[in-house]
């Protein structure tokens, strides 16, 4: 009996927390004719005539453009934030370089409004013509990413025993071999993690995306809205949830994959944190 | 182990530490120091590479105008109540449903599932959802209780918004608060049921006190998502209806890329950055100084 309520609970959260996706998905698959009679959540004809359209190129919108700078960008933005994070996590968990000050401070970094950062960051940017650059981008992302991935990487080489080090250093290794030969190795399932999980942050980032960004490197998540912008006949919902469902696959699909290590990630930066 | 890393060169684990360093002297300190020059400028779009400093008529200008302080109340109030609801719904789905994700940890999956789509697009999708003639939920409203409102209109805006980040968000706290309850060590639980303790006492007394540092940071973090919210709320309602729905983000945003209004801009970043670093800092202290209590 209890055990029924549960599932009801369940089947109720899930819907309710679902609820926006499954209209979208739904919506992607009807046809212009039938949005204007049935908003329901049923799709009585299902056609791909949406999907065409938007993969369709025109002079205005290029979804192929916005796919591709956000691969570019998100893999940028977490590609450095690791390679950053990885060396100064070593010294930190290791050395105590940087224990006091700088963790710290990166850690807050994570719960301070960035966009007090934002406005001298497009004056920079205007000025070294980084602006509506992937470059550019992925540098701003960088700083998105880092403080999950310094909080995973310190807690990970932490955890590690210090005889690995130690038996290094015997061997008369420098500690940048130790770190290079030795600890990232072994460390490989936490950088996978803060890999996965920057890559997701940034490929979702909105705010950056909207302000650095115009024409050339705008990421899906802004050329998404792009879609929105009535083009004299109003917005054409059907295409427009199409470009929704195309912008949120990639993240939400690694998600699914990696669920076991995301949630493990996103509580070892909560509660270490 | 000590010894051995104090006897190992200090300077080796600085060279390790310095890109990162440099990194974020470049792209955080620079930008800091740029936004304090410029808070206490007269500047414009045509001087900005030579301000004139003029004191703090830009902050008076933020102090004095009251789209701050809606802004202001509509981020605090916002975070406050999103990051209580995320945090009771999270609690309260998390024990209930645990013995459900406990055999069938894929349910989990599901239920993160909206943790994973950009906010943007989540704001967007609500556009089509509440939308009143493509959008289910006012079809539906009609077609069961003949009636609809506008949940974007003045009254209800704020409501609508509470909701969607609440229900796009609570899976982040029903995810910690879940591996916390199965952090409890079982022992304690099986000890306290030998003792006689009823569910809810057990519930009372024990469980939740032991998830209580959890419930602390978990109404922390949501907090200050709350506050800081921009993507979902600007895609959604823009900062309409009439700046009712303007967080602190989009007040700064607007007032540099909609109004040109550099200083002003610059201005309440600044005193958003020393708020925030401010109370950071401060629940820093607190925190290692319980901790420091305890030891």
């Amino acid at each position: 009996m209890i055990t029924a309520l549960r599932w009801l609970v369940f089947g109720v959260a899930a819907f309710a927390m679902n609820f926006p996706i499954l209209v979208t998905l739904a919506t992607s698959f009807k046809s212009a004719r039938e949005l204007s009679t049935n908003p329901g959540l049923w799709v009585n004809a299902p056609t791909l005539e949406n999907y065409s359209a938007v993969f369709t190129v025109s002079d205005r919108l290029n979804i192929f453009l916005y796919l591709f700078n956000s691969i570019v960008v998100a893999l940028l933005g977490t590609g450095l934030a690791v390679a950053l994070a990885l060396p100064a996590a070593y010294s930190i968990a290791r050395g105590k370089v940087g224990e006091r000050m700088l963790l710290p401070f990166i850690v807050n970094l994570r719960a301070v409004p960035l966009i007090i950062f934002a406005i001298p960051l497009y004056m920079m940017f205007q000025w070294l013509g980084l602006l509506d650059t992937r470059l550019g981008l992925g540098l701003i992302l960088t700083i998105v990413n880092l403080p999950l991935a310094l909080v995973i990487l310190v807690n990970a080489i932490r955890d590690l025993p210090g005889e690995i080090d130690e038996a290094a250093l015997m061997d008369g290794a420098g500690r940048k071999q130790i770190l290079i030969s030795v600890i990232a190795p072994v460390c490989r399932p936490a950088i996978v993690t803060s890999l996965i999980f920057g890559f997701i942050t940034a490929w979702n980032e909105f705010l950056f995306g909207l302000m650095l960004t115009t024409s050339k490197a705008v990421p899906i998540t802004v050329g998404a809205s792009f879609f929105f912008a009535a083009s004299g006949g109003g917005v054409q919902w059907g295409v427009a949830s199409a470009v929704m469902v195309v912008g949120a696959l990639p993240p939400v699909l690694l998600g699914l994959i990696m669920y076991r290590q995301i949630s493990g990630s996103m509580t070892a930066g909560a509660v270490k944190g | 182990m000590t010894t051995l890393t104090q006897r190992a060169p200090f300077s080796e684990f600085k060279q390790l530490a310095t890109p990162l360093v440099l990194f974020l002297l470049v792209f955080l300190g620079f930008p800091a120091i740029v936004n304090l020059v410029y808070s206490v400028s007269d500047v414009t779009f045509e001087n900005l590479r030579h301000p004139q400093v003029s004191g703090f008529a830009n902050f008076a200008s933020v102090w004095n105008d009251a789209s701050f302080w809606q802004a202001s109340w509509f981020s605090l109030r916002f975070g406050l109540l999103t990051a209580l609801l995320e945090c009771a719904l999270g609690l309260f789905l998390a024990i209930f449903l645990s013995p459900l994700i406990e055999r069938r940890s894929w349910l989990m999956a599901i239920l993160m599932l909206p943790l994973m789509v950009a906010p943007a697009l989540v704001g967007l999708m609500y556009r089509l959802v509440l939308h009143e003639f493509v959008g289910p939920v006012p079809y539906y409203l009609w077609t069961w209780f003949g009636a609809s409102f506008s949940f974007l209109g003045p009254a209800s805006a704020f409501w609508t918004l509470i909701v969607v980040e609440t229900l796009q968000w609570t899976p982040f706290a029903l995810l910690l608060f879940y591996m916390a309850y199965q952090a409890i060590p079982k022992e304690i639980v099986e000890a306290s049921a030998m003792d006689g303790a009823r569910y809810r006492h057990r519930l009372w007394y024990i469980e939740l006190p032991l998830m209580a540092p959890t419930i602390v940071v978990a109404l922390l973090i949501r907090f200050i998502d709350g506050f800081r919210v921009f993507d979902n709320v600007y895609v959604l309602t823009g900062s309409g209806p009439g700046g009712s729905t303007a967080s602190l983000s989009i007040y700064i945003y607007e007032a540099f890329f909609k109004q040109g209004a550099i200083g002003k801009a610059v201005a309440a970043s600044v005193i958003l950055f020393v708020v925030s670093f401010a109370v950071l800092y401060g629940l820093n202290y607190l925190a290692n100084r319980r901790k420091g209590a305890i030891r």
